[in-house]
C-alpha cells in the first residue's frame, strides 16, 4: 500500500465511499510535503470525530478559527506527558540520578526541563480551567452529549487507579499471578512482570488517547445546539483566544524541554555510556532504545504543537 | 482588537465559495487557485473537509465526471450565501478605509 492510499484509510469507512476515489487523485497531484501529510490526517481526524456535521452556513461561518489550534496543542501536550513519564520512569533509580547533583551541566539541563515542565503545566491549567468550565456547564444542559464525552476521561482515570491497586496488591503479596514476582530487580524480571507493567502502560496510554479525544470532540461541539449561535460563539471567542495564546506559551515551554532533554541525554551519555548500553530501559529493554522512544514521542508531540500554533499563527496573517 | 477577529477573510470554506464563483473545479483546480488570488495554501486535508461540510450544507454539488478528479460548482444557495459574505465583507472594508482616510 503506497502512502497515498495509508493516508486515504485513515479516514472513516462512509467518507472514503463518498470522497475516497477523488481525494486519492487529489494526493497524487498535490502531496509534496510533510506538512500535507499532518494535513492529511488532521483532516482524517476532523472526520472521525465529526467536524463535516457543522452543516450549518451561519455555524461553521463562526467557527472559531483558534479552536483546532488550542485542540491540537492540548491533544500534543497530552501525548509529551506520555514521553516525559517514560522520562521519568527511565530515571528513576538510575546512576543518572547521581549525576543530577554532582555535574553542573547536567544539572543545569534537567532544572531546565523542570522550569519548562512547570510553565508548560500552569499554561496549560490557565489556558484549559475557563474551556473546562463552559464544558463543564454544557455537560449538565438537557440532552447535551457532552456528559457522556466527559464520562470517559473519568472512565479511564478509575481504570488506571484501578489497575494501580492491582499492582500494588502484587507487590505487597496479597495477590498472586503465576510467573509475576512480588518484587524485581534488573536481573530478575521474568516475562509477566513485563506484562503486567506493559499493561499498565497501555491502559494509561489507551485511556490517555481516549480521555484527549473525548475532550477534543467536547470542546469542538461548544457551538452546537445552542441557539442562537452567534451568541454563543461571541461568547466562546475570548475563552478561546485566550487559551490560544497559552497554547503558544505551552508548544514553546514542549519545545524548551525537548531541546533540554536532548541536552541532557547527551550530556549523561558522554559521562555514563555504559548506563546507556545496558539494559535499564522501561521493561527492562535497552537504555539507549528507552531513550530514543521517550525522546520520538516529545519530537513528534513538539512538532505537532507547533505546527498548531504556526497553523493559527498563519490563519491571523492571511486574515 | 485584530483584524483575525472579524474572521470570514481565510475561511476555507469562504475560499472555496469564491474560487468556484466563475466556474466548476475539481480539488486540485481550488488549491491552484485559491492560492493564486490569495497566497493561502489550503492542505489537501483542509480543503477536503470544508468541500464536504458545503456539499452537506447544500451549497455546492458535485458534477458528475467520468474523471476521477470530481469538479463542484456553486448552488443556488451557495451563490447567495456567497454574495452576503461578500457585501458584508465590502461593506466592512468600504466602511474601514472610509474611516481611516478621516482619521
Amino acid at each position: 500500500m503506497n502512502v497515498r492510499a495509508f493516508l486515504v484509510r485513515l479516514y472513516p469507512p462512509a467518507w472514503r465511499s463518498r470522497y475516497g476515489d477523488e481525494f486519492e487523485a487529489l494526493l497524487e497531484e498535490c502531496l509534496h510535503s510533510p506538512l500535507d501529510v499532518v494535513d492529511v490526517a488532521l483532516g482524517a481526524l476532523d472526520a472521525h470525530l465529526g467536524f463535516f456535521n457543522e452543516t450549518n452556513w451561519r455555524l461553521w461561518n463562526m467557527v472559531n478559527k483558534h479552536r483546532t489550534t488550542i485542540l491540537i496543542v492540548f491533544a500534543a501536550y497530552i501525548a509529551f506527558v506520555v514521553g516525559g513519564l517514560s522520562l521519568v520512569g527511565l530515571l528513576d533509580d538510575s546512576p543518572a540520578l547521581k549525576l543530577m547533583k554532582t555535574n553542573a551541566a547536567i544539572s543545569a539541563a534537567w532544572t531546565t526541563i523542570q522550569v519548562a515542565s512547570v510553565i508548560a503545566l500552569l499554561a496549560v491549567i490557565a489556558g484549559g480551567t475557563p474551556l473546562a468550565v463552559v464544558v463543564i456547564r454544557r455537560a449538565f444542559m438537557p440532552s447535551h452529549s457532552t456528559l457522556r464525552m466527559l464520562l470517559v476521561p473519568a472512565t479511564a482515570f478509575l481504570v488506571l487507579v484501578l489497575y494501580g491497586v492491582f499492582l500494588a496488591s502484587l507487590g505487597k503479596g496479597w495477590l498472586h499471578l503465576p510467573g509475576v514476582l512480588p518484587t524485581v530487580s534488573p536481573e530478575k524480571f521474568p516475562i509477566g512482570n513485563k506484562l503486567v507493567l506493559g499493561g499498565f502502560m497501555l491502559v494509561f496510554i489507551l485511556g490517555a488517547i481516549a480521555s484527549t479525544a473525548a475532550v477534543w470532540k467536547s470542546i469542538a461541539s461548544l457551538e452546537e445546539g445552542t441557539a442562537p449561535i452567534s451568541a454563543a460563539t461571541a461568547n466562546l471567542s475570548g475563552v478561546y483566544r485566550h487559551a490560544f495564546i497559552l497554547a503558544v506559551i505551552t508548544s514553546l515551554a514542549m519545545l524548551v524541554m525537548l531541546i533540554g532533554t536532548l541536552v541532557f541525554g547527551s550530556l549523561v551519555h558522554s559521562v555514563l555510556p555504559e548506563w546507556f548500553s545496558s539494559n535499564l530501559g522501561l521493561l527492562m529493554i535497552k537504555t539507549n532504545l528507552s531513550y530514543n522512544i521517550t525522546v520520538t514521542i516529545m519530537a513528534m508531540a513538539t512538532l505537532a504543537g507547533l505546527f498548531g500554533v504556526i497553523r493559527g499563527f498563519s490563519v491571523k496573517k492571511t486574515a | 482588537m485584530n483584524l483575525s477577529d472579524f474572521g470570514h477573510f481565510s475561511d476555507p470554506s469562504l475560499l472555496i465559495l469564491s474560487s468556484l464563483a466563475d466556474g466548476p473545479k475539481h480539488g486540485y483546480g481550488m488549491m491552484v487557485d485559491i492560492e493564486s488570488m490569495t497566497g493561502v495554501h489550503l492542505g489537501p486535508g483542509t480543503l477536503y473537509g470544508a468541500l464536504a461540510r458545503l456539499e452537506k450544507s447544500g451549497l455546492i454539488q458535485a458534477i458528475p465526471s467520468q474523471d476521477r478528479r470530481r469538479p463542484y460548482q456553486l448552488t443556488a444557495a451557495g451563490i447567495k450565501a456567497l454574495r452576503e459574505q461578500l457585501s458584508q465583507l465590502e461593506k466592512l472594508a468600504s466602511t474601514g478605509l472610509k474611516r481611516l482616510a478621516q482619521a
